[in-house]
């Protein structure tokens, strides 16, 4: 009996296939949204004769042919490249089209998230690490921060962490600032970053007064470079993660934006600070593809688009400075050409692979792109200070996005069905064939986050110059006019800050106690 | 007090006897060798020698011992608990009694009834071990004790040497050294066989290194993420902290860092470390170079290289300001090895940022080396996107054509025209080979925006790769590029004609490129502003 039934599957997909590709290529059966009434497949009157009877027992998957057929236009040209991407998709479409069967599929032929398995995932990332590990001795706090903000997208509490948070940070903080990857390790900006951040996260006056502020001011003076950028760490390379990593923790910490004169950046007329010529360097690293680069005339890369948009974001009203300082229409284009069908996931770069860290660096974007989509409300037109404008204000107004600009039903799909250990292992992944690591776990659930909610700046937000209190986010979940839903309501995951990518409780813990606090 | 005497050399008759004139137990009957026995049953043999009549009085009692032998017995046992009695004897009782006992010959001090010779590196009791075995254990401690002494003796000469304490004939030679080293090396070997004590990292028993105290990183307790480092790893990081916070720049420190490295490539500390050794030995940047090529070659994912390679460039270049054929020759032997190690992942992100940073540095805007190295691996995969990227920077970013500080996406009046030609034909010629292949589509339109040329300039170009949209012209709808359709929709646009710019993003969202539709629906918004 059993036997029979997995013929019958397998005689059905060899004939489905091919209709599927021949439906990509008619403009008539072609719909953009999800297949929408339940039960037997749709078009049922296409099917050929013989094969009716089998397809009514048939247990079919709402699936959009979008993510089971290969893509309408391919060229024939192989090379390395076209070879690689063949392979990504013939790697990813079984995942996609529901036909492991041990798996337990939704109507959509999507699986569940493994929540508990990923929760212990990550818990045990923070525990002892095999000697294997060495490589990872210089970045010890991102597994911090990694494993804090997965558990807490995925709503696992992790005040219990607090003291063990607290003690090691305390190891790794030195006395001339900022936070090394490890007791006895230099200061850098990307472990200062995911040191202050999981602080934040575990909260408490205990965590937040482990910070050294006066130190960590002085050492990100030292840090500040004069075309506005920031190096990582003394005598460290200047990149973007540079500038976003920096902004963050300034902000998040209220620094004093003065500079020390140790500072390359020291002006004795006192016209730099440490935020000067930030947004500068950022519009820098744009190139001609409308992506960011790591650093000025390098290649566009995802990672790097998320922390310029995000460091913009820190330094004033996205949706004045975004469009003031980039080319926002050429840099939708390219966050958009990020993802390929039918992965739907999203890649790093023109011509690379979809991998689902990039949910996040890419997804994590869009927030803040259709945040600075809607206008402003009430208030007039951004006039900007006009002398230095960057961007002329000759361009009309960009309109408002009427549905997402990111296929979010396609994200969602690519991380459920692709990116999930589904061994006892548990952790998210790069892509099926990949082993899961807490780096994956943390961005893929950030991106799903991204994509299961909506996003809105509903105050116009005064300068960081001028003093004032902060931009106000609010976020709900996102719906889909008229669509359809293809996760269950029990995974939707909470939502996460789209501009300190940590919980926004957290931030505003951490943001308002140092608001509160007069001098060091 | 002479306790054993000649009475030793006059045993009793039950006694057996052990020692080296007679190694054979009295009861062996014959001149055999000995079969093997264990150290502890000769232990016991011996024990029972002492203790001769020790077996019968247990047995029956000392009644049963003849009277001589009985008479014996209780000399040896009184006078073996005088010391603890404290009481006076009349001197010529005394006189008496150590006549019997020397008479008796009875080993005054009998041997502990049971004995533990401890355990062996595996767990196993040394007692266990057969004699031969033992006796050459016995033999590898004696030597050991011996080392231990000779290298106490090498290192308190050292610390009168460094205290200025030194007494004559206190000198160190090199040799001294290298005996030393060799007889640390031959300590830590008898250490771990007989006693299973790991040999530490190089440095704690390098001689070399007597003199720096490590830092071991101490966790907290309850510390989150830790590694179990291994022995070696752990030792080689105490010493760097413990140079790093001496600020010592030395060879030694030098070849320290090269340790660490080969371990962890991603130690950006030891990197820095590095650097600031280099620089303060002013050690040549050459060699430097040189090793660091074999490194990147062994660590293809690590990026700290290309880090520190951009500090010794940075440091190196000014030196060869006066020398153009030394810059030249510099340029080329870089050329070959970014060559070898993109041989290895043509599209590195880390390698191709340290390209662009030594063409702004050696100037090789114009060099025809370059762009031809560049047009290489185009040729190898038109898909390259980094080779793409580099190629634009080369032309559009070279400061004798072009205006520095340019946005990437702006006109830059100082770009040649005869450029511009040159770079539209060359990215219409690649696109022809694979029209899906957004890499040349995207140069192509930077190239046309760089050189202030209307996008409609490559309108019939772009209409090649799109046929009979939507039936409009009769035939069947093909679309060989979505990035010509997606071109077509901006030039009808910029043109005036939105209702043909919208067709194009409509199908687009309908049916050629459906993944991006939230996109191409935003776009057609755009149209109506």
């Amino acid at each position: 009996m059993r036997q029979r039934i997995k013929a019958a599957k397998r005689r059905a997909r060899a004939v489905f296939r091919p209709r599927a590709a021949k439906m990509a290529s008619n403009p008539t059966n072609t719909t953009t949204t999800t297949i929408t009434n339940p039960g037997p497949p749709e078009a049922e009157s296409e099917i050929d004769e013989e094969f009716v009877t089998e397809s009514i027992t048939y247990p079919r998957f709402m699936i959009p042919n979008l993510f089971t057929g290969p893509s309408p236009v391919v060229d024939v040209l192989e090379t390395h490249t076209s070879n690689l991407q063949q392979e990504t998709v013939k790697v990813c479409l079984p995942f996609l089209s529901a036909e492991d069967e041990k798996t337990k599929y939704n109507i959509h032929g999507v699986p569940n998230l493994y929540r508990k398995s990923h929760i212990t995932f990550l818990r045990r990332s923070i525990g002892p690490m095999p000697a294997g590990f060495i490589t990872a001795d210089a970045s010890r706090p991102w597994f911090l921060y990694w494993a804090l903000t997965g558990l807490s997208i995925m709503g696992d509490d992790v005040s219990d962490l607090r003291q063990a948070v607290v003690d090691t940070a305390r190891s790794m903080q030195n006395e001339s600032g900022g936070f090394g990857g490890g007791g006895g390790q230099r200061s850098h900006l990307a472990t200062t970053y995911a040191v202050v951040l999981s602080l934040a996260m575990v909260g408490g006056e205990e965590a937040f007064e482990v910070i050294d502020r006066r130190a960590l001011w002085k050492w990100l003076s030292r840090l500040k470079q004069p075309d506005g950028g920031f190096q990582v760490c003394v005598g460290g390379e200047e990149d973007i993660r540079g500038a976003y990593t920096a902004s963050v923790v300034i902000t998040l910490l209220n620094l004093p934006l003065d500079l020390t004169q140790e500072s390359p950046a020291y002006e004795a007329d006192g016209s730099m600070n440490l935020l000067s010529g930030v947004p500068d360097y950022v519009r820098r690293c744009q190139t001609y593809e409308g992506g960011i680069s790591g650093q000025p005339d390098s290649e566009a890369h995802g990672a790097y688009a998320f922390c310029a948009l995000a460091c913009l974001a820190l330094l004033d009203d996205p949706r004045r400075i975004i469009p003031k300082y980039l080319d926002l229409p050429r840099l939708i284009s390219w966050l958009s050409s990020r993802q390929y069908a039918p992965e739907a996931g999203f890649s790093g770069r023109t011509n690379k692979l979809v991998d689902g860290c990039y949910s996040h660096w890419v997804g994590g974007c869009f927030p803040l792109i259709e945040a600075c989509l809607r206008p402003l409300d009430d208030s007039p037109p951004p006039a900007g200070d006009d002398a230095t404008t960057p961007n002329p204000p000759r361009k009309p107004r960009l309109p408002p996005a009427s549905e997402s600009l990111f296929n979010r039903e396609g994200l969602i799909r690519y991380i459920l069905c692709c990116c999930q250990d589904q061994s006892r292992r548990g952790g998210l992944r790069d892509k099926p064939g990949k082993m899961s690591d807490s780096y994956h776990t943390c961005y893929v659930l950030s991106g799903l986050s991204s994509a299961q909610h909506q996003w809105d700046l509903t105050a116009p937000a005064p300068t960081l110059a001028a003093g004032a209190g902060d931009p106000v986010w609010t976020v709900l979940p996102y719906v889909d006019d008229g669509g359809v839903q293809v996760y269950e309501q029990e995974d939707l995951v909470r939502p996460i800050h789209p501009v300190y990518a940590i919980p926004q409780r957290s931030q505003e813990g951490m943001r308002e106690y140092f608001l509160g606090k007069e001098g060091f | 007090m002479p306790l054993q005497g000649k009475a030793a050399q006059k045993p009793k008759t039950p006694s057996t006897d052990a020692s080296p004139s007679n190694p054979l137990p009295a009861t062996a009957p014959t001149a055999q060798p000995a079969p093997a026995i264990t150290v502890a049953e000769r232990t016991q043999q011996r024990t029972d020698e002492s203790r001769p009549f020790e077996a019968v009085r247990r047995k029956s009692g000392l009644a049963a011992l003849p009277d001589e032998d009985r008479a014996a017995w209780y000399a040896c046992h009184f006078a073996r608990s005088l010391p603890a009695k404290r009481t006076r004897l009349p001197p010529k009782f005394q006189r008496e009694l150590w006549r019997a006992v020397n008479d008796a010959g009875l080993p005054l001090r009998p041997l502990p009834r049971t004995y533990s010779w401890g355990i062996d590196r595996s767990g196993q009791d040394v007692g266990r071990y057969p004699t031969p075995r033992f006796d050459e254990r016995f033999a590898k401690r004696t030597r050991l004790t011996e080392l231990v002494l000779q290298s106490k003796a090498f290192r308190e000469r050292r610390d009168r040497l460094r205290s200025g304490s030194a007494e004559a004939g206190d000198i160190i030679t090199d040799s001294d050294i290298q005996e030393e080293r060799l007889r640390r090396s031959e300590m830590a070997k008898l250490k771990s066989e007989l006693y299973g004590v790991v040999p530490e990292g190089g440095f704690a028993t390098d001689p070399e290194w007597d003199d720096v105290l490590p830092l071991p990183v101490e966790e907290p307790e309850g510390a989150l993420a830790t590694i179990s480092y291994p022995a070696e790893y752990a030792t080689a990081i105490s010493y760097l902290r413990a140079v790093m916070a001496n600020k010592e720049y030395s060879a030694r420190s030098l070849r320290l860092t090269e340790t660490i490295i080969d371990m962890n490539p991603a130690h950006y500390t030891v990197w820095l470390y590095r650097a600031s050794i280099l620089l303060a030995m002013a050690l040549p940047i050459p060699a430097e170079l040189a090793w660091l090529n074999a490194v990147a070659l062994e660590h293809l994912k690590n990026y700290q290289i290309w880090h520190h390679r951009h500090l010794l460039i940075d440091q190196h270049h000014p030196t060869l300001a006066s020398d153009p054929a030394a810059a030249a020759a510099l340029a080329a032997s870089e050329r070959d090895f970014l060559a070898q190690i993109l041989a290895h992942d043509t599209k590195n992100y880390h390698v191709w940022s340290y390209r662009s940073y030594l063409v702004a540095k050696l100037n090789l805007f114009a060099d025809p080396a370059e762009l031809r190295a560049v047009d290489v691996l185009i040729d190898d995969d038109v898909r390259n996107n980094s080779a793409w990227s580099h190629r634009f920077f080369l032309v559009f970013s070279d400061p004798a054509a072009s205006t520095p500080g340019a946005h990437a996406t702006e006109h830059d009046p100082a770009v040649p025209q005869a450029t511009v030609d040159r770079e539209v034909a060359y990215a219409q010629e690649k696109i022809a080979l694979a029209p899906q292949n957004q890499s040349p589509w995207n140069y192509l339109r930077g190239v046309l925006v760089k050189g202030g040329r209307e996008l409609a300039s490559v309108e019939g170009f772009a209409e090649g790769f799109v046929t009979g949209l939507e039936g409009k012209s009769g035939g069947k709808e093909d679309v060989r590029s979505t990035h010509a359709l997606d071109l077509l929709a901006e030039i009808y646009a910029e043109k005036g004609d939105r209702e043909r710019a919208d067709l194009c993003l409509r199908r687009l969202g309908e049916k050629w490129d459906r993944i991006r539709v939230g996109y191409w629906e935003w776009r057609r918004k755009c149209l109506e502003v």
